[in-house]
C-alpha cells in the first residue's frame, strides 16, 4: 500500500469513527452526573476548568470521574461524578486543590457546606421506596451527613428531603433498592 | 583572528544533555508514579485492607514501603505532590503552565489572578531560559524524542519514512486559532490538543481511572505524524505551547552559541537539532529549547552557552573547516 493511500485512509477511518461517536451520543439519553461540590455554574465552570485533573487525583474517595466523549466536545477532560456508583463524601479537598476557583473553596463546616454547596437535589421516588410501601427502612436517612438538616423521616422512617439538602449523593448510593428509590437531581446553577 | 585562542565551553556543558535526559525521565516517572500514590491513598483511607483484591493488596503493600519512610499519615501527607506538568501543586505551591493561564484566560475572558500567580515562576524561567520546558520537563517530548530514535532504527532498516518541513511559523496560527476558539467557546479546548497536558492525564485516567481516553488516540496520532510525515513535526509546526514559549523567550538571556575559532562544519549539530534549526549558521533564534544535544554532539566542543539578548549574527565558516582554509589561503597569496 501506498503511504499516501495509507495515510487518507487513515483520516477517512479516524472521521468515520468520530461520525459514528457523535451519532451515538445523539441517540443516548443525557447524562445524570453531578459536578465536583461547590463547582461554579456549569457555563462558569466549563470555563475555568483547565482539565487538569487535580480534584480527581486527590479525591479519597474515588468519586471523581473525567468525562472523555460521552458528554460532548465541551466536557472533554471535566471532572463528573455518577452518585449511584460512588458519592461524594464532601470532604471539600478538591476546591482546595483547584487551581482555577472552578471548584470554590470551601470549610469543611456543616453551616459552610450548606451555605455554598449545591450539586443536585434528593427526590424519593414514593412507589419505590421501602418505608413508603409499609416496610420500614431508613437507610438514606442513616447514610445522610446531615442528618435532621437535609433529611428527616417520618412515620415508619419515611425519608422527607428539605432544602437543605446538598446533594452529595450518599443517600442514592446506599438505596437499597434497585433501582434506587431515592435519586440526586443535578443542579448546574 | 589567529591572535586570540578559542575560547573553551564549561567542561560539564556537554554532559548537559544527560542530565536532560534524566530530567525527563523523572519527570515522566513521577507521572506514573503518582496514579499509583493516588490509588494507596484511596485504599488507605477506606481503611479496608482486608476487603482488597491481591493485585491491589500487593500495589499497597509495594507502595507503603516505598513511602513509609516519608509519611506518617498517607492520606494526607502524600497530598504533597498532586497534578501532572499541565498543573500541579508541590507542598502548597501551585505551579500551572503559561498556556493554561492564557488559555482559560481566553474561555472566561477574564484573568484569575490567584490562577495567574501559579503561572508566574514558569514564565519568569522561560524569559530567562527561552524554551525550556520543551526540552527539559515537557512528558511528550520524552516519548516524541525517543519516536525520533526510532524513526533513525526503521530508517536503517530500510523502511521509507517522510521528512517533509512546513512554515514553522504555523504553531503560532494554531495557538492563535486555540485561544479564538476557546474565548468563542467558553471552554478551555487548548487543553485537547496540547501533548504534555493530555500524557499527564491520560496516564492518571489509565492506572488509576476506567482506562485511556480520547486524548491518548490524538496523541498517537501525532506519533505517527512526527514517524511517517515529518521529524518532530508536531512540536516544531503545530504545538501551541511551544508557540507561546517561543514567543517568551524571544529574548532569553541564557542562550547557546556556536565558538567560531573551534568550528570545523562538521554539520553534526544541524543534524542533531531535534527542532530542525541551523546551528552550524548561528541560526538559533526563539525556537531553541536549550536541549544542550548539540553542545553534547560537536566534536570539536564549538558550542557553548552565552548570557546575551540576542544571537550572534553570523559568524560564517568554521575556522577548522575546509572552506574556511581555502579562502584564507587564497587571500595570503
Amino acid at each position: 500500500m501506498q503511504r499516501r493511500s495509507f495515510i487518507s485512509s487513515l483520516i477517512a477511518s479516524a472521521a468515520a469513527l468520530a461520525s459514528t461517536g457523535s451519532l451515538a451520543e445523539r441517540s443516548q439519553p443525557s447524562l445524570r452526573f453531578l459536578r465536583p461540590p461547590a463547582a461554579l455554574a456549569e457555563d462558569d465552570f466549563l470555563s475555568h476548568c483547565i482539565h487538569c485533573g487535580q480534584c480527581g487525583e486527590i479525591c479519597p474517595n474515588r468519586c471523581i470521574n473525567f468525562f472523555t466523549l460521552e458528554n460532548g466536545l465541551s466536557s472533554l477532560g471535566t471532572p463528573y461524578i455518577l452518585p449511584r456508583e460512588k458519592s461524594c463524601i464532601l470532604c471539600m479537598k478538591c476546591g482546595d486543590v483547584c487551581p482555577t476557583g472552578a471548584i470554590k473553596k470551601v470549610v469543611r463546616e456543616a453551616k459552610a457546606i450548606i451555605d455554598n454547596v449545591k450539586m443536585g437535589h434528593a427526590r424519593v421516588n414514593k412507589s419505590l421506596c421501602l418505608s413508603y410501601q409499609g416496610k420500614t427502612c431508613g437507610v438514606c436517612y442513616r447514610a445522610c451527613p446531615l442528618q435532621d438538616v437535609a433529611i428527616y423521616v417520618g412515620m415508619l422512617e419515611q425519608p422527607h428531603v428539605t432544602d437543605k439538602c446538598v446533594g452529595c449523593g450518599l443517600c442514592e448510593r446506599s438505596c437499597i433498592q434497585m433501582p434506587q428509590a431515592i435519586r440526586i437531581i443535578p443542579n448546574y446553577g | 583572528m589567529k591572535s586570540s585562542s578559542p575560547s573553551q565551553p564549561y567542561f560539564l556543558w556537554c554532559h548537559l544533555n544527560k542530565l536532560r535526559w534524566l530530567s525527563l525521565i523523572i519527570v515522566f516517572l513521577m507521572l506514573i508514579i503518582l496514579p499509583f500514590f493516588y490509588l494507596y491513598q484511596t485504599y488507605a483511607a477506606s481503611f479496608a485492607y482486608d476487603l482488597l483484591a491481591p493485585s491491589e493488596k500487593q500495589l499497597y503493600d509495594v507502595v507503603e514501603t516505598l513511602t513509609s519512610p516519608f509519611t506518617n499519615d498517607p492520606v494526607r501527607d502524600l497530598d504533597a505532590i498532586k497534578g501532572t506538568t499541565w498543573s500541579g501543586t508541590f507542598w502548597g505551591l501551585k505551579l500551572s503552565d503559561p498556556l493554561a493561564v492564557v488559555a482559560q484566560s481566553a474561555a472566561s475572558l477574564s484573568v484569575y489572578w490567584p490562577f495567574f500567580l501559579t503561572a508566574l515562576i514558569p514564565i519568569i524561567l522561560t524569559l530567562i531560559f527561552g524554551r525550556f520546558f520543551c526540552g527539559w520537563i515537557c512528558p511528550a517530548t520524552l516519548l516524541y524524542e525517543l519516536n525520533s530514535n526510532l524513526a533513525v532504527w526503521l530508517h536503517r532498516l530500510g523502511f521509507k519514512l517522510g521528512n517533509r518541513t512546513f512554515d514553522r511559523r504555523f504553531k503560532y496560527l494554531v495557538l492563535f486559532t486555540g485561544l479564538v476558539l476557546s474565548s468563542i467557546s467558553g471552554v478551555v479546548l487548548i487543553a485537547g490538543m496540547y501533548p504534555p497536558a493530555i500524557i499527564g492525564r491520560e496516564l492518571f485516567y489509565g492506572i488509576a481511572l476506567s482506562g485511556f481516553g480520547v486524548g491518548m488516540v490524538f496523541f498517537v496520532g501525532t506519533l505517527l505524524f512526527d514517524l511517517l510525515v515529518s521529524r518532530r513535526g508536531f512540536c516544531r509546526y503545530l504545538c501551541p505551547g511551544g508557540a507561546l514559549y517561543s514567543l517568551l523567550g524571544r529574548f532569553r538571556i541564557f542562550r547557546i552559541r556556536r565558538i567560531v575559532e573551534s568550528c570545523n562544519d562538521c554539520a553534526k549539530c544541524n543534524a542533531v537539532c531535534e527542532f530542525g534549526l541551523d546551528p552550524l549558521r548561528d541560526h538559533f533564534g526563539q525556537e531553541c529549547n536549550n536541549c544542550t544535544a548539540c553542545i553534547a554532539v560537536c566534536p570539536t566542543d564549538a558550542m557553548t552557552f552565552t548570557i546575551q539578548l540576542t544571537d550572534y549574527p553570523e559568524q560564517g565558516a568554521g575556522h577548522l573547516g575546509r572552506q574556511y582554509r581555502r579562502e584564507n589561503s587564497e587571500e595570503d597569496k
